[in-house]
């Protein structure tokens, strides 16, 4: 019945989970021991072969963005009124509110964006936008774990580790999912939005900081007192050889094997990692696309948007590097959590002061991926996922910032089997709410989505984990055909 | 009942209805609809709900098909329409339910429906397909509890065919011998001395033997050696440690919330302590059940009783959802429903090993489970919060704070009969007024949050503090208001920050030196704080440019004191306002806009200030009202008895300050001090309903604490009343699961000792017994350990003991190629498993090796990173700590345990999530653990640390690479090794050597 199953998933459920022996040793073997082909769960044919993540943390405003609303340009001071009794986190429904950036078509589409994004201009004839996102609370630390797991409780893989799970690594020396965190920090919930949870360990988001020293944790001794490269490589070389006389004498346990592997394959992630983030070799105009400057550069203390296009470009380009080099699956941060001075999205007191900067350094870096991604002809197998935790409320807080809105919120996708130039799901008047209230989109149907380019049925992909058979979207999800090429 | 009736209920009680009215068969109950389906309706939603809407319902869809409402059926599935309209007959619903040979193509893979089920569908469809507008068809519980789980457990005899073979040491051998040989199969030699001998120091207390106890064990004669050998250990205190670890993995232990912030939990640790030394102390399982469900009310004279309840606290909090959303907030609803579920579920997958968490949302689809059941033991936890709650060790202060507290209640009584008459005497008191005030201010939907100036912090009351407006040239003053501040923040309200006593001054000098007039002084007594009504001071009109409020005595802020103020305004002779564009300087400022800022004291806004001008006198005339009544009050004889009693009451808190403070406890508990919007229910149980769908906006029918149905309530009484006694139902859940004819509670617990012992289960789903999970393995072996568990006293101890002096157990772990091609995973034990060390182990085995491990028990966890941040969301900077600092050299368990920011390397070892019910931990092998062993800040330190001895006591480099292996490994080197180490050691050096050592596959694994 499940033809594209591989022996993993037999193994799986009949010896209950991965904690058995067996299947620890089988499976770690399996995905250490290159000279078989990747194992892998695909139900039919993929169109894409990797996701990139935006993450936008503290809840980005589509309003200001990519939801334009005249009706808040013609309302303007209005006392607010939505109709309906409303529950607003700090209660901030003051009077309608416009963005305070101008709106403009761009594209033959003609899709309205507004200034701080206008470097997607370009881009928008290949995204397609769904602007009737609803969440299930307006408490970020829930809502990022919703966005990220599709569960709003802690204890569940990331999307970025089912991902894994299901397709495996295209670079044995490469991690199969890496997170590229806002330089600043953690969003809420911190690395626990990118854990692997019940699954193996394997597939959980490696963190990735480009530029500090070592990028990747552990990668080599933090503080050479001892050691030398040299001597590393000695090392390996008799580490190797006692731990294969240790294995001589116990034949038949594949986790001894696996282990000797490892330490091959963490020598050539030494080699590769380092090259992959290495940016010397791009060229200028490259870099300038990307808002990097060639050399180093000092900021203001204020939040501002030539450091904001620094770090966001940065970590685009990071990640172009490391899609080409086979990492599945990239996920990138945008803000970290809510410390004071704000340095993230949740702008309760003034959309103008943080919105701006934040959104143009996005912009900028999101625009130069996609069309890099273009230009390489990758974007036909590239996946591109903007999200956020949830919306802002058309009304004012305070007379210049947003309220949380977990009732609408946009996303937009790009990239392989993504219909380009569409916008689906109308918000209404306000964007305060879905149009069509009764047929909103989730966060399931995203992922859903996105499982079904890569070749997943989200309904077969299971795991049980205390006797649930659990899904990256629950028992939720609907494939959106309305954005499929 | 009529149709509007109908359209008020929730729809839940409406599917209720229906579903019991279709049990009972009792058509007369079927409910009203407002498309008047006829009485064909009920046999209808039988057969639909029999056979149809387990695999056709919101949320599987099958085929893209819900049968839950009417709506649905019309709407149709992925092929289109199942209901012609015109044509009932050819309705592909009609056509899928028609056998032919025998085979219908739905229901799928399984018997067609009877002849009689078709007939009446085909009148239906027929009649128009009529479907009541509000019902929604639901499954139905699971009912049947033929499962082997729910069976009770027998003590099974002996297998006899077994008895005769030389191999089984007991009863534990027969049970496995005997499916060995129905396998075809024989059980392995035993193992070597130095092969046992690891693996029970390693599997009894966590850690390596060293090389003299491994050569002392190995030359012992004794044909009781080894069994002497577990005794020591199990007597160990190391033992706890090890085992206590094993049951923080399953109850989710951490010592940070969690969730966003993920706030530290400093006073999590003493229920880690109480784990490790019931272990130690073999607490009867049943007492240790108990302990931790209601710990804290048990008739018991231990002390360590009520540190139990940290297990009902132990997983994650919301901090943002309990504390900053109020409970009449959905998300605030929705924050304290999934607390409750946390602890629900894990106390039912902890000690029953089921998952009634599926419950939640809808009847368990695998499990006799309902919907009601689950939140019958929700309504069990209806009164306890996660909070600290204080507790005394000593018996002694356990009776002189019990003695305390009964005067200070006493003293209450008085208290409150003397405000009694206060008020008799004196009509509304002030308190009454200010409700009044209140009423006046509220609803604030005008609010904004810019609530004044703020003074920084101090530690003091009495030291003063100013803050002062330059009008910009010296103008006619006459007239001072001031107006306290409303700080929305966890409801701290009115008046916050108001000096308790000040004065106002005037000058033409900004420094205050010289020409200094004092306008207003309140500086001898307090001033009564006048929460937000602004206060107007006028005086003698007199020239100035600076004007100046001081307090003198600052107001009281959590446990230290600021000086804070919404508005400060002056006004001239003509009566006009001049304060508006005035600079606003001060000694000292917290600047936090929009909050807390100078600006903020002359904006013209402060809480209240919104009011139309008639309020506004309304307002000012209460707040006059209240201080004339308080001069009056103030005044009489019975406030001078109220002062005394004041007094009193500062003996008794002193008295109570001279006891030696009691040390908290995060714990499940009924009682604390309010935090915000996360307040105490003082033991009154919130009211638990059946929530549809598991969402807090569509509440059902009410219940009360009730144990899982289908496994009865063994005569145990829950209470079950409106108003029942929290804690009795606490107390009761515990005798049930402990119970000895609960079917699952001593399974659940004999499984787990085996699973750690083993590496895999009798049942190899810790958590699920149920018809998700595995079946058992040697289900007579696990009903005979289950039995031995409860009828010996509940002794985890003695459990270990048979287990470990078992011929199974002492078997080698060798590979036999004709065993292998029998039973490749070794689910018939006929060898031992080899076994990679946990993360845990791992680290202490290093810290060990190295001589460094340092063995100090219990208290407050070792933090192995630096926090930054602290203030908001704590940053745990892992990589920032030292990991030559000793604190750090405890064993593992002693950790403290972040939840959101997990250890690195402890992760990539696979170290048990803190956020989930771990019951068992996976087993992985990737580079970047690789990584972590050779490259770790502390690997690396423990290389070094290791070669730093080593070289104290060694002369040359073979009896380097001696003592390396003698430490590390509990052996000598062979020739071989010394030959192929030496020459690196000469390159490389001693530190390099020590870093492979504890990356050898031997030194990981346990044969």
């Amino acid at each position: 019945m499940q033809p594209y199953l591989s022996r993993r998933k037999w193994l799986e459920q009949s010896a209950g989970g991965f904690g058995g022996l067996a299947l620890g040793a089988m499976m770690q073997g399996e995905s250490l021991a290159r000279e078989e082909a990747v194992s892998q769960i695909i139900h039919h044919p993929p169109k894409v072969k990797r996701v990139v993540q935006l993450f936008m943390a503290g809840a980005a405003s589509s309003l200001d963005m990519f939801d334009f609303k005249p009706a808040l340009v013609k309302h303007h001071g209005e006392p607010s009124d939505f109709g309906e009794k409303v529950e607003a986190f700090q209660n901030g429904l003051g009077p309608w509110m416009k963005s305070p950036w101008e709106f403009q078509a761009y594209g033959e589409c003609g899709k309205q964006l507004s200034s701080i994004v206008s470097e997607l201009g370009s881009c928008v004839d290949d995204m397609a936008f769904v602007h009737n996102m609803i969440g299930k609370t307006g408490v970020h630390s829930s809502a990022t774990y919703l966005q990220a797991t599709g569960f709003q409780t802690p204890g569940f893989p990331g999307a970025g580790c089912w991902i894994s799970y299901a397709l495996g690594s295209e670079n044995e020396n490469l991690p199969t999912f890496v997170v590229l965190p806002d330089h600043r920090g953690f969003a809420s919930n911190g690395p626990k939005n990118w854990d692997s949870a019940f699954l193996p360990a394997l597939h959980q988001g490696t963190t990735i900081f480009p530029g500090t020293d070592p990028p990747i944790q552990d990668l080599f001794p933090q503080n050479r007192r001892f050691t030398t490269t040299q001597g590393d490589a000695e090392g390996q070389n008799l580490l190797e050889v006692l731990n294969r006389e240790h294995m001589n004498e116990r034949a038949g346990d594949s986790r001894l094997e696996a282990r000797i592997r490892s330490y091959e394959l963490a020598a050539k992630m030494q080699l590769a990692a380092p090259e992959a983030l290495d940016l010397r070799d791009e060229p200028s105009y490259l870099l300038e696309q990307y808002g990097v400057p060639e050399d180093p550069r000092e900021y203001p203390a204020e939040i501002n948007p030539e450091e904001e296009a620094e770090y966001f470009g940065r970590k685009c380009l990071v990640a172009r590097r490391l899609l080409e080099r086979g990492v599945r699956f990239v996920q990138i941060w945008s803000g970290n959590d809510n410390g004071f001075p704000r340095r993230n999205w949740d702008s309760h007191e003034n959309i103008k002061r943080d919105h701006g900067p934040l959104a143009s350094g996005m912009a900028r870096g999101a625009s130069a991926l996609i069309r890099d991604l273009k230009q390489r002809g990758m974007l036909e197998d590239t996946l591109i996922l903007w999200t956020t935790e949830f919306g802002r409320m058309p009304s004012s807080q305070g007379g210049s910032g947003r309220d949380h809105n977990p009732f609408c919120f946009t996303n937009w996708l790009c990239g392989g089997g993504i219909r380009g130039g569409v916008s689906v799901g109308p918000s209404d008047q306000w964007g305060f709410k879905p149009l069509d209230r009764e047929h909103p989109t989730t966060v399931y149907d995203i992922h859903a989505t996105i499982m079904h380019l890569l070749g997943i049925d989200h309904q077969r992909l299971t795991v049980r984990h205390n006797g649930i058979d659990r899904r990256l979207t629950d028992v939720h999800g609907r494939v959106m055909k309305e954005i499929l090429a | 009942m009529t149709h509007s009736n109908i359209k008020r209920r929730s729809l839940l009680a409406v599917v209720l209805t229906t579903f019991i009215s279709l049990l009972n068969g009792d058509s007369t109950a079927a409910p009203q609809s407002v498309t008047k389906p006829g009485e064909d309706w009920t046999i209808i939603s039988r057969i639909l709900q029999q056979h149809c809407v387990a695999c056709h319902n919101h949320e599987t869809r099958e085929g893209g098909l819900s049968l839950s409402t009417g709506a649905e059926f019309l709407q149709g599935g992925d092929e289109g329409s199942v209901y012609d309209a015109e044509h009932p007959l050819q309705s592909r619903f009609l056509e899928v339910v028609t056998p032919v040979d025998g085979v219908a193509e739905m229901p799928y893979e399984k018997a067609p429906l009877s002849q009689l089920e078709r007939e009446e569908l085909k009148r239906w469809l027929s009649k128009g397909a009529l479907w009541p507008e509000d019902v929604i068809l639901e499954v139905g519980p699971v009912s049947d509890t033929d499962w082997w789980s729910w069976q009770p457990v027998s003590r099974p005899g002996i297998p006899i065919s077994a008895s005769d073979s030389r191999w089984p040491r007991h009863a534990i051998d027969t049970f496995i011998l005997a499916k060995l040989q129905d396998e075809e199969l024989t059980p392995s030699d035993e193992a070597s001395a130095e092969h046992r001998i690891r693996r029970v120091y390693f599997d009894l207390i966590g850690l390596p033997p060293s090389a003299e106890e491994i050569q002392e064990f190995a030359a012992d004669t004794d044909p009781r050696a080894f069994e002497k050998l577990v005794d020591r250990l199990l007597a160990s205190p190391r033992y706890g440690e090890r085992w206590g670890r094993h049951w923080l993995d399953v109850v989710h232990y951490g010592d940070t919330h969690g969730y966003d912030k993920d706030k530290p939990r400093p006073n999590a640790w003493p229920y880690r302590d109480y784990v490790i030394r019931s272990f130690n102390q073999d607490r009867p399982a049943a007492e240790f059940v108990a302990q931790q469900l209601a710990g804290d009310v048990l008739p018991t004279d231990d002390p360590e009783s009520v540190l139990g309840t940290g297990f009902i606290a132990a997983g994650p909090w919301d901090f943002i959802g309990q504390v900053e959303v109020p409970e009449s907030k959905i998300d605030g609803k929705i924050a304290r429903h999934l607390d409750r579920d946390d602890m629900v579920r894990t106390t039912l997958e902890s000690f029953c090993s089921i998952t009634v968490g599926c419950a939640r949302c809808h009847h368990h689809k695998f499990d006799p489970i309902s919907q009601a059941d689950y939140y019958q033991l929700q309504a069990v936890f209806a009164a306890v919060d996660r909070a600290d709650r204080p507790f005394d060790l000593d018996p002694a202060v356990v009776d002189q704070r019990r003695d305390v507290e009964n005067r200070m209640a006493a003293w209450q009584k008085r208290n409150d009969q003397l405000e009694q008459e206060i008020g008799r005497k004196y009509g509304a008191s002030v308190n009454d007024i200010e409700k009044e005030i209140d009423q006046l201010l509220t609803p604030a939907d005008e609010a904004k949050p810019e609530f004044g100036f703020h003074s920084e912090i101090a530690k003091t009351p009495k030291q003063e503090k100013w803050v002062q407006l330059d009008l910009g040239e010296v103008r006619a003053v006459s007239k001072v208001q001031l107006v306290g501040c409303h700080d929305t923040y966890a409801n701290i309200g009115a008046g916050f920050g108001f000096p308790v006593r000040f004065r106002i001054e005037l000058s033409n000098d900004a420094n205050f030196k010289e020409g200094v007039r004092v306008v207003v002084a309140r500086t001898d007594r307090d001033f009564l704080n006048p929460g937000v009504v602004p206060i107007a001071f006028s005086f003698e009109t007199s020239p100035a440019q600076y004007v100046r409020v001081t307090a003198t005595q600052l107001a009281e802020r959590a446990n230290d004191y600021i000086f804070a103020l919404a508005e400060l305004q002056v006004w001239d002779e003509k009566n006009q306002l001049i304060s508006s564009g005035s600079k606003v300087t001060s000694l000292d400022s917290i600047e936090a806009p929009e909050r807390w800022s100078r600006a903020n004291l002359i904006d013209g806004y402060w809480y209240g200030s919104w009011l139309e001008e008639e309020l506004q006198v309304k307002l000012r005339q209460l707040a006059l009202n209240r201080t004339e009544r308080w001069e009056k009050i103030s005044q009489s004889p019975l406030h001078r008895q109220k002062l005394e009693l004041q007094s009193e009451y500062e003996r008794l808190e002193k008295e109570k300050s001279a006891i030696p403070a009691p040390q908290m406890v995060y714990a499940g508990t009924t009682k604390f001090s309010p935090q915000g919007n996360f307040k105490a229910t003082q033991g009154k149980p919130r009211t638990i309903h059946v929530l549809n769908r598991g969402n807090v906006l569509s509440p059902g029918e009410q219940v009360h604490p009730g144990p899982v149905t289908s496994l009865g309530d063994l005569g145990i009484a829950f209470g079950g009343a409106e108003q029942h006694d929290e804690s009795d139902a606490r107390v009761a859940l515990a005798s049930w699961i402990t119970h000895a004819d609960n079917p699952l509670f001593w399974r659940s617990m004999a499984n787990r000792v085996w699973v750690y012992h083993f590496g895999r289960g009798l049942v190899d789903s810790p958590n699920d017994f149920g018809r998700m999970g595995q079946l058992p393995s040697h289900p007579q072996l696990l009903d005979w350990l289950a039995s031995e568990l409860r009828d010996s006293g509940g002794s985890i101890k003695r459990l270990h003991r048979m287990i470990c002096t078992s011929s199974t157990y002492q078997q080698s772990s060798r590979y036999r190629e004709r065993a292998v091609a029998v039973d490749g995973s070794n689910r018939w034990y006929w060898r031992m498993n080899r076994r990679r060390l946990e993360a845990e182990a791992i680290r202490d085995a290093t810290l060990a090796a190295a001589g460094r491990l340092d063995l100090k028990m219990y208290g407050p966890g070792f933090q192995d990173f630096v926090i930054e941040k602290p203030e908001h969301s704590p940053h745990y900077e892992y990589h920032l700590f030292d990991p030559s600092n000793p604190s750090s050299h405890r064993r593992a368990v002693y950790r403290f345990i972040v939840r959101s920011q997990q250890q690195p390397f402890m992760t990539t070892l696979d170290c048990a999530d803190p956020s989930m019910q771990v019951d068992k931990r996976n087993e992985t092998i990737t580079p970047q653990q690789s990584l972590a062993l050779l490259n770790n800040a502390f690997m690396l330190e423990m290389a070094s640390e290791f070669a730093e001895d080593i070289q104290q006591t060694s002369g040359n480099p073979e009896s380097e690479v001696e003592q390396l292996y003698l430490r590390a490994l509990g052996r000598f080197p062979t020739e071989d090794e010394v030959r192929t180490i030496v020459p690196y050691m000469r390159q490389h050096g001693l530190e390099n050597v020590c870093r492979l050592v504890f990356n050898l596959n031997e030194f990981l694994f346990v044969d």
